[in-house]
């Protein structure tokens, strides 16, 4: 599943946010609250969208975002600009503390540290990071907007409203690895549009599934 | 969790797109980062999939938060340690009790500038709490509890560090992380000032390392102040300047 060549994305422009969100980085890493100040600046937008979605709430929102940005400035030691992108741990951040806070009302999950989790998943991805810069966000909104119903409602079901693949599949009304399927249907068709792939089946479909994957 | 849960490639990879949309449980969610930082296969669309999870909050436009949203954030982060610094040491030696003066400090020397700062931190106090204690875990454990069933918090600043004061029910407690350390012989002793100037000893601690938690002889009531001095022995009347105040009034 490799872009062609006409759509690799031009590592310049991509390398340059990188760049930028690293020297943030490092001035924040240094203390420099101003350099936080601009953190908020390239990412309260989307950061307050996904709190609003996750948690429903203005208020409520608003305080996730906050608490997701103190966090960064605490933990910033802990970021690593070579494994990951600053702008995706910002976002997960923001995810997980709002799903705890929705958790909290539903009473269920224990979550532990939920910021370094959010570390670890961002992972090391240079080439999303290019993608990313060089897809417009229509671009991603449309191919979710493509979307068969089933697999939206899977992803949303487990982004935002912080339902793991098992939990999907009860509330669906389908087994376990159709939950799971949907959500690698869905990601993979997302993870097309980033890199303008056409879309191809996936190895592993809906029909193919195992039903539990626990063990 | 001492057994460690394992997960076989081909699950890892059929996993990976939930484990990215944070819709594992934490069990699996352990088992994946380990696996991938383990396995000697690339597990590439794994990899993929769940780097484009994180993207997924760019699927949604954009909203703008409230004015005053980012001054909030400013303030909290003005007041907030960072955690690799809190692990610095604050200061080279141990503190040095000085000996001149006869009169207890708090009868003629004006409070510390830093007490103004005090009442603006006292309302951030409790989130930095929460935030800050990394040590070891029972040590947090009994930290949180007395956090969380908190009436009252009050930050305690000056040159051996920072703390909190917490009303807890009828018990009030002295936290801190990362005090100076002590020379050998030396102990911190907790002082309780009423408005008139009256103090009275609150405790003492003598163990610097890590989180310190230690519950004060008495409670808040009628006090105005809580301070903390460095000296050789337990005392009724200190001589001692102060090396952390509070206002407890604020």
């Amino acid at each position: 599943m490799q872009p062609t060549a006409a759509t690799v994305p031009s590592l310049s422009c991509v390398n340059d946010d990188r760049r930028a969100d690293a020297l943030l980085a490092d001035r924040i890493r240094t203390g420099d609250t101003e350099a936080l100040g601009e953190l908020y600046d390239r990412y309260a937008g989307t950061a307050t969208a996904t709190a609003l979605r996750v948690v429903g709430s203005r208020d409520e929102a608003e305080d996730v975002v906050h608490d997701a940005f103190v966090a960064v400035w605490r933990k910033i030691d802990r970021f690593d600009a070579e494994r990951g992108s600053l702008r995706a741990w910002l976002t997960t951040v923001v995810r997980n503390r709002g799903i705890d806070r929705v958790r909290a009302r539903r009473a269920s999950i224990d979550v532990a540290d939920a910021d370094e989790r959010s570390l670890l998943r961002t992972g090391p991805n240079p080439t999303w990071e290019a993608a990313l810069t060089r897809a417009s966000a229509d671009d991603l909104r449309s191919a979710m907007a493509a979307l068969p119903d089933e697999q939206r409602r899977a992803l949303e079901l487990a982004y935002f409203e912080g339902y793991t693949y098992r939990e999907v599949a009860e509330l669906t009304g389908v087994p376990a690895g159709t939950a799971n399927g949907r959500l690698r249907l869905a990601l993979g068709k997302l993870r097309d549009a980033l890199t303008g792939t056409t879309a191809a089946p996936l190895p592993v479909g809906e029909a193919t599934m195992s039903e539990d994957l626990s063990r | 969790m001492n057994v460690r849960f394992e997960l076989d490639c081909a699950t890892v990879d059929e996993i990976a797109a939930a484990y990215g949309l944070g819709a594992v449980d934490a069990r699996e969610s352990a088992a994946v980062e380990h696996h991938l930082d383990a396995c000697s296969q690339p597990h590439a669309e794994a990899r993929e999939l769940i780097a484009a999870a994180s993207l997924v909050p760019e699927l949604l436009p954009p909203v703008a938060p409230s004015p005053g949203l980012r001054g909030r954030l400013m303030a909290t982060v003005a007041e907030t340690p960072q955690e690799h610094r809190l692990a610095e040491p604050r200061r080279p030696g141990p503190i040095a009790p000085m000996e001149s003066s006869r009169r207890p400090w708090w009868q003629f020397a004006p409070l510390p500038s830093a007490i103004a700062a005090v009442a603006l931190a006292a309302a951030v106090g409790l989130g930095a709490l929460g935030l800050s204690l990394n040590a070891r875990l029972a040590e947090r454990e009994a930290a949180l509890r007395a956090v969380a069933s908190a009436d009252a918090a009050y930050v305690v600043e000056g040159e051996a560090g920072r703390g909190w004061v917490i009303q807890s029910g009828d018990q009030a407690l002295f936290m801190a992380d990362g005090l100076a350390e002590l020379a050998a012989g030396q102990l911190y002793e907790f002082w309780l000032i009423d408005a008139e100037g009256d103090a009275v000893a609150a405790g003492t601690l003598t163990d610097t390392d890590g989180v310190a938690l230690v519950t004060l002889e008495r409670d808040l009531e009628g006090a105005t102040t809580f301070a903390v001095t460095v000296e050789t022995e337990r005392v009724d009347q200190s001589v001692n300047d102060p090396v952390m105040v509070a206002a407890l009034d604020a």
